[in-house]
């Protein structure tokens, strides 16, 4: 009876128990035991207690047994991880149940999983330290104050720390902070109010933290008897807002300087709304429009609207980003240029919620832009148009781009130039002072230069230039490239020694006028003087014989005189209209026939004359002319022949370029050049002892030459004989 | 009128030697007259007198245009003479130019006294006489 009721009590017990015996095998248990710690939840009595219960820390079996040994054993709970994984956490008693003669035969177990209860303790726990929100209490009765951990570790004091309510409220930092919450402190406990603050402390060693401290109180008979509340570590959130909040005001700062308008658009809404720099921006007047958008509408220019409008969509649609440009009108008529960019926020599924945007005036970029443009236009117009020959040259001397005119003065296509250097096509002899002025702009000592230099045509002839180069620099000051400007002046260069050699010619003909007027006057003179002083000597002589004398004096001068004025004429001649009578003549046939007309000559004299002239060699001359200066030369060599020598003359010809070159050279008396050179070709220059020596040959044999653009030149050595060469344009 | 003593004509026409000689006559501008047909003669000439050691003339009338060895050419020789004179000898440049270019070369020459246009006259004979007093 004693044992069947116990049975039932153990049975119906609120709590697990269970009896078991020394084997560990069920004797007795209750339905809470059946329910809690075994899995069939069927009778289990006679089981053993591992085989019939749920798996059981091995710490809880340990303990059993030892309890056999007569002592009772309490565990207030603990957390026991089981060889499955899995957390318990338990409670028991266990009590020996002894027999009279002291041994225990059975074991009362108590048993109890707090696992629940003591999981979301942890959690509560694990919360407050993560979320940094610790817990406080303050007893008004007995004035003790209870900080959770938390609490404590944000105060940054140990885990045996225990202020009291004044100590608390020093940590609060000096001045507003502290005074603040003594205020709500104060408050709270006189009219039970309660607070919800963000200050800062200063912790126990030293640091200053952002804290959200909340507090309630608990009222009895309207008098406060406990206040309690959070604690919570806000320092990195406040931090950040601090500094979201100067972020944002230095923002505004600056958008309010720079004027860049910022706007919203709700588009589930459609609300669209500016801050005041739009307003500034657009140059109207808030209260005037009834709506942002119609504010909008009503400024931007009519051209431009439809634009403003389709780039919107096409950023709600997700075509492409808002980034556009439009005009508008402010209200005094003036046109801005603004640039708009704007995000679109988009929600989980992809669709538009809003668009946040910014504008701003580019005016004055877009007109320097245009301006720009208008430049570069005006440059690739000039470049291209330009007379002169222009070229974009690099720092190596590369052309970059070059010019029509360019390409013609120089002969070369603009893909030619490309791979060639301009130091490839420069004249030798011009290159090094091209070379130094471009040093010169490199090295900052000047800006441009100009010179006159030579290049080669692609054809190879030289192409007369004058070269302006001016530096381009980057924004950096660098060397970006050259700008050369190349003036073609070939021809201005050529006709320049075409008068220049017209000049010469004009100055030799002058001088030689200039002599032979002079020489006329002379020689015109020096008879007529004679004739005159002979004429007044007639007239005064008496003695026959004398006047005879004089009167063949006369006779001799006025031959001279009319001598002369032959010798006159004949120059005079040669100098007039010769190169209109110009024919091909055969200097051969020329030879032969001066030859036959002197035979008897050569032949008084026992000369020899020797010809190695070619049939093919014809000449440019007034054939009268070249008659009469072979014989001059033929006739000199026998005239002035070595005593001591039999004459042999040598005529000899060649070509040189496009003129024809013969030599006369005789074994005669020879001329001392060094005493005569200058002289030798004078008008009545004679150099020799020689009774028909009158000085005009020679004279007249150079004037016929030069007056058929040819030159004669004169080899000569004392007793040796002389050589003549004439040059004469090869026909 | 004083005399000169010797004289020379150095040119190569002789019709101007034939005229000036009787022109000196008419006025006695000197004893004795060496005439020489161009300047080669007259440097040989007046060399071998020099060193016979003979009296050397006083007067040199000298033309620029003659044949062999010209006026200029004589000047610059005679120059180089070693002449045994005790008096410096009076040379005048006697020639029909009136090429200004002449004219100014004559002041190259400082041996040469003036120039003198063709033909002599008896009152340039009196002018030579006067400086040769001088």
């Amino acid at each position: 009876m004693e044992t069947i009721s116990l049975n039932l009590l153990i049975k119906h017990a609120p709590s697990a128990i269970a009896i078991v015996d020394t084997k560990l095998n069920y004797i007795n248990y209750s339905d809470q035991w059946l329910n809690n710690f075994t899995s069939n939840k069927i009778d289990i009595g006679g089981q053993h207690l591992l085989d019939a219960s749920i798996e059981l820390p091995k710490p809880l079996i340990e303990t059993l047994v030892s309890c056999f040994q007569g002592n009772e054993d309490i565990n207030e709970g603990e957390k026991f991880i089981l060889p499955s994984g899995n957390v318990k956490w338990l409670k028991w008693k266990i009590s020996p149940l002894k027999k009279k003669d002291g041994t225990v035969s059975r074991l009362l177990v108590y048993l109890e999983d707090i696992t629940k209860d003591r999981r979301e303790i942890e959690l509560l726990q694990k919360a407050e330290s993560v979320a940094r929100v610790g817990g406080w209490e303050v007893d008004l009765t007995k004035n003790t104050i209870y900080w959770t951990k938390t609490t404590r570790q944000i105060h940054e004091v140990d885990e045996s720390f225990l202020p009291d309510l004044e100590q608390g409220i020093n940590f609060y930092k000096k001045g507003i902070h502290r005074e603040k919450i003594t205020e709500l402190v104060s408050a709270a406990i006189e009219q039970g109010k309660p607070w919800d603050t963000e200050l800062i402390i200063v912790t126990a060693k030293g640091n200053e933290v952002w804290v959200r401290a909340k507090g309630e109180t608990e009222m009895v008979n309207g008098k406060c008897v406990r206040i309690f509340g959070t604690f919570q570590d806000i320092n990195e959130r406040k931090q950040s807002d601090l500094k979201y909040n100067k972020v944002s005001e230095r923002l505004k700062i600056a958008t309010n300087t720079a004027t860049i308008g910022i706007w919203e658009y709700d588009i589930k809404n459609n609300a669209l709304v500016w801050d005041n720099s739009m307003y500034k921006l657009y140059g109207i007047d808030k209260s005037e429009f009834s709506g942002v958008f119609d504010a909008w509408e009503s400024t931007v220019h009519p051209e431009d609207k439809e634009l403003g409008k389709s780039a919107i969509e096409m950023a709600i649609s997700g075509v492409k980003d808002f980034n556009t440009e439009f005009r508008i009108i402010l209200p005094n008529g003036k046109i801005k240029n603004i640039k708009a960019i704007a995000k679109t926020e988009r929600d989980s599924e992809g669709k538009a919620t809003k668009m946040i945007g910014a504008n701003w005036d580019i005016s004055e970029l877009r007109k320097a832009e245009l301006k720009l443009e208008k430049y570069e236009e005006s440059f690739l117009d000039t470049f291209e148009n330009s007379a002169t020959g222009m070229a974009l040259v690099a720092l190596d001397g590369s052309w970059i781009k070059v010019n029509n005119s360019l390409c013609t003065s120089l002969g070369y296509t603009e893909k030619e130039f490309l791979r060639l250097t301009f130091q490839d096509i420069t004249h030798p002899k011009d290159l090094n002072t091209d070379l130094e002025l471009l040093n010169d702009v490199i090295n900052n000592k000047r800006e441009s230069y100009q010179l006159e230099k030579r290049y080669f045509h692609k054809k190879g002839h030289i192409v007369y230039v004058i070269l302006t180069v001016t530096v381009v620099r980057k924004i950096n000051g660098e060397i970006s490239h050259f700008v050369s400007q190349v003036l073609d002046i070939t021809k201005r260069i050529e006709a320049e020694n075409k008068m220049q050699s017209l000049v010469e010619v004009t100055k030799s003909q002058n001088a030689s006028l200039m002599n032979f007027a002079h020489i006329v006057s002379h020689n015109l003179r020096s008879h007529s003087t004679n004739l005159n002083m002979l004429t007044s000597f007639l007239a005064q002589e008496e003695d026959e014989k004398e006047r005879d004398n004089l009167n063949g004096m006369m006779t001799n001068a006025a031959e001279s005189l009319s001598e002369t004025i032959a010798h006159l004429n004949e120059v005079v001649q040669v100098k007039t209209g010769t190169l209109e009578n110009l024919k091909r003549v055969s200097v051969l046939n020329t030879l032969i026939r001066i030859q036959k007309s002197i035979g008897g000559l050569f032949e008084k004299q026992d000369a020899t004359l020797d010809i190695e002239v070619s049939k093919l060699h014809f000449v440019h001359a007034v054939p009268a002319y070249l008659d009469s200066i072979f014989l001059n030369i033929l006739t000199n060599a026998l005239k002035y022949r070595s005593p001591d020598r039999t004459p042999a003359i040598k005529i000899k010809s060649i070509i040189n370029e496009d003129k024809v070159l013969i030599s006369f050279k005789d074994n005669g008396q020879g001329i001392d050049l060094d005493r005569h050179g200058d002289k030798i070709f004078g008008m009545y220059k004679t150099f020799h002892k020689h009774k028909d020596s009158k000085g005009i040959g020679l004279f007249i044999t150079k004037n016929q030459i030069e007056a058929m653009n040819g030159s004669i030149g004169i080899e000569s050595k004392v007793n040796e004989g002389t050589t003549i060469h004439i040059e004469l344009k090869q026909a | 009128m004083n005399k000169v003593r010797i004289c020379c004509i150095i040119d190569d026409d002789p019709i101007f030697i034939y005229g000036t000689k009787r022109i000196m006559k008419e006025v006695s501008f000197s004893d004795t007259i060496f005439e020489y047909y161009n300047g080669q003669e007259a440097l040989e000439g007046l060399s071998e007198i020099s060193e016979s050691g003979e009296p050397m003339p006083e007067v040199i009338f000298l033309d620029l245009n003659m044949p062999i060895m010209n006026g200029w050419e004589f000047l610059e020789e005679f120059d180089k003479l070693p002449i045994h004179s005790e008096k410096k000898i009076i040379i005048y440049i006697v020639s029909s130019s009136v090429d200004p270019r002449d004219l100014e070369r004559v002041k190259d020459f400082r041996q040469v006294d003036n120039y003198i246009l063709k033909p002599i006259t008896p009152n340039d004979l009196a002018a030579v006489l006067v400086a040769t007093k001088m």
